[in-house]
């Protein structure tokens, strides 16, 4: 989409390639949604642990990796280079693979049953170890990296590391391993998926796209070059720490303040853009910002003085909407660019516009109820509420994924459409 | 042969607005007209697509770190010497 300095366009996937997985994490948000209504009116037998495993991993799996795979198959080849041949083929069978292996992973935690934790951690370790075997490979090999394409090497080795032991843990959880070091292998799990995987990435892209989105000036060379390598290898040396049964807070600290860093500087550049029009995807990225900030605040002080589980609990639903903000950032800046360029070079003169495809005033919608989602979950932890109080905020994120599902869905008809039904010249 | 220049500074203009405004003019460029764009960046896509559809193109950084990019569909133009630097 936004290459400066690589390969053309043309190398770029065709455009569902991209819109399947996106659709699939706005599908798993619906569930998402449904699920916690569910849990609220205790329609769902379910303990409190096979709940949160489910939640964490239908947010994490259905919907962040779904958003991050199907961006990356798009911005690989365009920023960083990467050829991925016969992308149509490999994107079906990533997604499909996940899609299926995400069912028997939430069925394995309802049930317990061993051979769903089985079969579920082959699907999934097949479907994603096979996205980074097309992905993570071709971006080892480039020669000459520049920050984003670095960047993305270490968020996909997180992701290939906090996969390997993902499917450990499920293969322990199904009986299959007898799980020494079960709590540690969990913390680095989550440490190298969350902090290494997910948040790595979004500040690999943001090195490349915060400037050329918003026309804002350059992060600090010093932020672009080393700040993902450092936070990568503070991540490294906190595992080690964790075998080593040794204290692993300062590694925290320092990892912590680091993205309190990054957030900070991002919130300036955004500040300092040149053109200050103030469409919803900058709000999107102000918010996302500041949960960062909130989140990791919290992760710091928590790493040196005791702080009570609601405060905790702040935290994590910050560090849910600092992704989720940058992804419906990234989202409507992506979808509406993709239809028109594609259409636009088939030579369909009729093209819709980019502000056609998913108006700006929807996204502005969307922002309104995506933070009335993250309020209404905040205002729950703090205040501890419970049962019945906890149906709006259940409701508002299935408005709030199904908000942004009618909208892709709509896109893709509009696409459709041009294709069929206007004519096409030669230019 | 009279040439007619069709200007484009897209130096502060938000990603993808260059790239659409570009694509506009060139969809509909005649034979004796000639895009120059002055950008912060380098468009690559922009000149490869330009390139697969048999246009000429001239890009060159100034000392500013300003890209000027000039693309026609006549191939007999000496675009770089229609460079304002």
């Amino acid at each position: 989409m936004f290459n400066q300095g690589g390969l053309s366009m043309e190398q770029a996937p065709p455009v569902m390639v991209v819109l399947r997985f996106f659709v699939t994490a706005s599908v798993f948000g619906v569930l998402l949604g449904l699920y916690l209504m569910g849990s609220v009116g205790n329609i769902l037998p379910l303990n409190e642990y096979a709940f949160q495993l489910t939640v964490i991993h239908l947010l994490s799996l259905g919907v962040m990796a779904s958003f991050m795979l199907g961006a990356l198959f798009q911005m690989l080849p365009v920023i960083a280079g990467v050829v991925i041949n016969t992308p149509t083929i490999k994107a079906t069978v990533v997604n499909i693979l996940l899609i299926i292996g995400l069912f028997l992973q939430i069925f394995a935690f309802a049930t317990s049953s061993s051979s769903l934790y089985l079969i579920a951690s082959f699907f999934l370790g097949l479907g994603l170890l096979y996205a980074m075997s097309v992905m993570l490979k071709e971006v080892i090999l480039i020669k000459d990296h520049s920050s984003s394409s670095r960047g993305m090497m270490f968020a996909l080795s997180s992701f290939f590391l906090a996969i390997v032991l993902g499917i450990y843990l499920l293969l322990t959880l199904g009986g299959y391993i007898d799980g020494s070091y079960f709590k540690e292998l969990k913390e680095v799990h989550y440490s190298f998926a969350l902090f290494g995987w997910l948040t790595l990435l979004i500040v690999s892209i943001s090195f490349q796209v915060v400037e050329m989105f918003y026309v804002t000036p350059k992060y600090p060379m010093l932020m672009s070059r080393y700040l993902v390598v450092t936070i990568f290898t503070l991540l490294v040396i906190k595992m080690m720490m964790i075998f080593m049964s040794l204290e692993s807070s300062s590694a925290n600290v320092v990892i912590s303040s680091l993205f309190i860093l990054y957030a900070g500087v991002t919130i300036h550049r955004l500040y300092k853009r040149k053109r200050p029009t103030s469409d919803a995807t900058v709000w999107f990225w102000r918010l996302g910002m500041g949960f960062l900030i909130v989140s990791m605040l919290i992760t710091l002080l928590s790493n040196i003085i005791t702080i009570n589980s609601q405060i905790l609990g702040v935290a994590q639903v910050s560090f849910i909407g600092f992704a989720l903000s940058i992804v419906f950032a990234m989202v409507y800046k992506i979808v509406p660019f993709l239809v028109w360029f594609h259409l636009s070079n088939q030579g369909y003169m009729e093209a819709p516009m980019m502000f056609d495809v998913i108006h700006p005033k929807r996204a502005k919608t969307h922002f309104w109820i995506h933070v009335g989602m993250f309020t209404s979950w905040l205002l729950s932890i703090l205040f501890e509420l419970d049962g019945v109080w906890l149906i709006a905020p259940s409701f508002l994120v299935m408005l709030s994924f199904g908000w942004l599902l009618y909208h892709l869905i709509m896109a893709i008809r509009k696409y459709n459409y041009t294709q069929q039904h206007t004519e096409k010249i030669e230019w | 042969m009279v040439v007619r220049r069709i200007t484009l500074d897209a130096r502060e203009m938000e990603h993808p607005i260059p790239l659409q405004l570009a694509l506009q003019h060139l969809q509909s460029m005649i034979q004796n007209e000639y895009l120059y764009m002055k950008h912060r960046k380098k468009p690559i896509p922009l000149i490869e697509l330009a390139k697969e559809k048999g246009f000429v193109c001239f890009v060159e950084q100034d000392k500013q770190e300003v890209w000027h990019i000039l693309i026609s569909k006549n191939q007999n133009i000496k675009l770089e010497e229609l460079m304002d630097v």
